[in-house]
């Protein structure tokens, strides 16, 4: 006779292939509902199976002692986690994610509270099996969370301070800490009390001060800096950003995976590619794809390496550049690099070189008769 | 209880079923690893990194599977050998060091063995130095394409743009220098090499080598969108010499219809329609300007296959199928190698088109293969398509069209 857990899996199976049978037939054939919803009928039918064939564990029920069964929070917790999980569903995918999170950790307590709960007669022995499974991974995570809200609460004051304040305030808090540090390694007889109050307090205060910073905002030079684009800005007129990341060596442009490095050496231009053996003086990159060269200066002098866009540009870069109010020419540039410096370079070539009027081209204001060719197929 | 009775009789039925639903399935899994023709089988190298793979994973699968054996082996017998029997709980010792540092050193040193020839492997497949030619490879939803940057050395004088099948000289160290344009996709010519991710933003590289001219077919294998299982790809070896040819028939200048024919009407309905997305470098329109597509425009990766050539194929559709009939593929599939570049080279001809698919896909293209192509849901891509969209085109306009794409040659 098919048990409980037999009829539950079988009657999801049933309604699953129901919901996949109307879905094919009144929404779309070839849609991803589809295709999810075969999955779930295909894992459904896999379960039953496993349930059916294991008799649902066969288990005698065992009879239970309702005092050993204590009041549990994790059901409250469960359904709060399900409310933002559905929350998220329309309002924002970060209630979602928090929500699935919070669920699946309530269902975990939960879960291994009701199994402790019948492990044995002894509600002491009970309450021991269930501290040492899950305080292996409670107190990491609680540990993880609480240090996490400081790290974060102790940035925000560090980004709204200014930048002498920001160096007092570490010194003195990294101070503080050492202190309290030393006294209650040489005091070990404090009393616990003592102990966890100046922990709370300091705490408290840098969660607070965070508060307080994040209200107050980031400081103005940041706010500058992120309003010009900071690593991103570019600009091929008079430099005009103070912020900009001039010496990108070991740094951004390093991390970049580029199609090209583009290196200017004894006043000739050429691209140095993985695969050619020798430089290069034309690039072929894909149309319609973010591209990344790499632009190198080893002229004595300041350089800054051009990119013409073509007439038939039309892409992100473009308009970015009419926002930031710099150069109306289509072209985009790296900033000024000193010798032996780098500065990479974005750009998405939406027209083939077919499109264009003039050849794309990556030049070195300055030095006269070398041009890079970028063909675009 | 006649009722509980025939439940009880079924309850047996259905676990009887499911025994056989998983014995069957295991025996499925088991013998479809015996097929003798399939062409992404990575136990059949067919070019020397394939080879080096080849030559590293069969001696791991041995020592794994004779390890593995002798594991399943004892734990059975454990198993078996001290069940619960009733017998009383032997005594309990913790530990024994001189046992456990020997089963830490022995899988320790076979582990560092096969680490040093892994290692060595990795690194010689990483190698760009010595390549001969370089292509690069762009992933898209649901296809991939080619493009052959210039290379004099080996006729490549303008750059050439291909799809679905990768072309390249046997006996050559080739590099490709893949990227995505939106989501990552994987490189995987079993035969040729192993796997590399496409990656937007990023170049990696894929070496790759056939020993001889002939197919190699391959498979997209990071799951990248609804259609992932048909992004398929080919990568046709040819000799230096068939290569050669190959190169200058890409380059040479597009051969526009004659007029009054129905090709040319094609080519109107081409203009009209096509050209939106795909290119075919050299087309003009009726005033005399280059017709330049604008998939950057229509399409969410930026690029749609450009169809210059096209019938110099065998696929289309990302590859998904064939441009040829079966008798014409077979006779090029099976070809032997000192043929087999002039039967590729011959190209699609209308007595091998595969018509009824290159209908078929005129006709109505999501219909054939799942794409996120339906006007009605493209709020969340600006309303540019993933794939090719129903173009609602008269039996009269695709008879014009497949006349005109026949001439691609």
């Amino acid at each position: 006779m098919f048990k409980v857990g037999s009829k539950l899996f079988l009657g999801l199976t049933g309604f699953s292939a129901l919901t996949l049978v109307a879905y094919l037939i009144f929404v779309e054939r070839l849609a991803l509902g589809g295709v999810a919803l075969s999955m779930v009928f295909a894992t459904l039918v896999g379960l039953s199976a496993i349930v059916i064939t294991v008799n649902d564990g066969d288990n005698e029920v065992q009879p239970r002692d309702a005092s050993l069964v204590r009041a549990s929070m994790w059901p409250l917790v469960t359904v709060a986690g399900v409310v933002l999980l559905i929350l998220g569903l329309v309002v924002a995918q970060v209630y979602f994610i928090f929500g699935i999170v919070v669920v699946l950790a309530a269902l975990t307590e939960w879960l291994v509270q009701a199994w402790s709960e019948s492990a044995s007669d002894d509600a002491a022995h009970n309450d021991s099996a269930r501290r040492r499974l899950l305080h292996p991974i409670e107190f990491p995570v609680i540990a993880t969370l609480g240090l996490g809200v400081i790290i974060f609460a102790f940035s925000r004051i560090m980004l709204a301070i200014s930048k002498s304040a920001g160096a007092v305030a570490f010194v003195v808090l990294s101070s503080l800490v050492l202190l309290v540090g030393a006294i209650f390694a040489l005091r070990p007889a404090l009393k616990p009390a003592i102990v966890s109050g100046i922990c709370v307090v300091g705490a408290v205060g840098i969660v607070v001060g965070g508060i307080a910073g994040q209200g107050a905002g980031l400081r103005s030079d940041l706010v500058e800096a992120a309003e010009e684009g900071h690593y991103t800005h570019r600009e091929c007129g008079v430099e005009k950003s103070k912020y900009f990341d001039k010496k990108a060596m070991k740094t951004l442009s390093l991390r970049t995976n580029p199609v090209a490095i583009i290196e200017l050496r004894d006043g000739a231009l050429s691209a140095v590619m993985t695969g050619f053996n020798e430089p290069q003086k034309s690039v072929s990159v894909p149309r319609g794809n973010p591209v990344t060269f790499i632009f190198r200066n080893f002229d004595a002098a300041e350089r800054r390496m051009v990119a013409s866009l073509g007439a038939a540009m039309g892409t992100g870069a473009e308009s970015s550049s009419e926002k930031e109010g710099h150069s109306n020419a289509n072209e985009t540039c790296t900033q000024l690099i000193p010798h032996g410096a780098e500065q990479a370079l974005t750009i998405t070539y939406a027209k083939p070189s077919i499109a264009q009027v003039e050849p794309l081209t990556l030049t070195v204001p300055g030095v006269e008769g070398q041009a890079i060719e970028v063909v675009v197929p | 209880m006649r009722g509980a009775k025939r439940l009880s009789v079924a309850m047996v039925k259905v676990r009887r079923l499911s025994n056989r639903l998983l014995v069957t399935t295991g025996a499925i899994a088991v013998l479809g690893s015996c097929a003798t023709n399939a062409p992404q089988d990575t136990w059949q190298p067919k070019g020397p990194n394939a080879k080096m793979i080849d030559d590293l994973q069969q001696p791991v699968f041995a020592v794994a599977g004779i390890i593995g054996i002798i594991v399943s082996v004892a734990v059975a017998y454990v198993i078996w050998r001290y069940k619960d029997r009733g017998q009383p709980i032997p005594e309990q010792t913790h530990g024994k060091p001189a046992l456990e540092i020997t089963l830490t050193v022995i899988p320790a040193l076979i582990l560092a063995v096969v680490g040093v020839f892994t290692v060595r492997v990795v690194f010689d497949l990483a190698r760009t130095d010595d390549t001969e030619l370089v292509i690069n490879v762009t992933g898209q939803q649901w296809w991939w394409e080619y493009d052959y940057p210039v290379q004099n050395e080996w006729g490549i004088t303008q750059p050439i743009i291909s799809s679905g099948q990768l072309v390249m000289p046997a006996g050559t160290k080739v590099l490709l220098r893949e990227t995505s344009r939106d989501v990552i996709h994987s490189y995987w010519i079993p035969a040729l090499n192993g796997k590399r991710d496409a990656v937007p933003g990023r170049i990696h590289t894929l070496r790759l080598e056939a020993d001889e001219p002939g197919i190699y077919a391959g498979q997209c294998t990071e799951f990248c969108g609804l259609s992932h299982a048909n992004m398929r790809m080919e990568a046709v070896a040819l000799s230096k010499e068939d290569f050669a040819k190959w190169v200058a028939n890409q380059q040479a200048a597009y051969q526009a219809p004659a007029e009054g024919t129905l090709a040319k009407e094609g080519e109107s309905v081409f203009l009209n329609q096509c050209v939106r997305c795909h290119q075919v470098d050299g087309l003009k329109r009726p005033d005399g300007t280059l017709a330049i597509a604008a998939p950057d425009e229509n399409v969410w990766s930026g690029a749609a296959p450009n169809l210059t050539k096209l019938m110099t194929r065998n696929t289309f559709a990302g590859a998904m199928f064939d441009l040829l009939r079966d008798a014409c593929r077979d006779d090029v599939w099976k070809a032997e190698s000192a043929e087999f570049g002039e039967k590729y080279l011959a190209g699609v001809d209308e007595a091998c088109l595969n018509v009824n698919d290159l209908r078929a896909w005129l006709r109505n293209a999501p219909e054939v293969k799942p794409m996120y192509a339906n006007p009605a849901l493209l709020a969340d891509t600006n309303g540019k398509y993933r794939g090719m969209p129903n173009l609602g085109l008269s039996e009269s306009d695709i008879d014009k069209l497949v006349a005109y794409l026949l001439t691609l040659k």
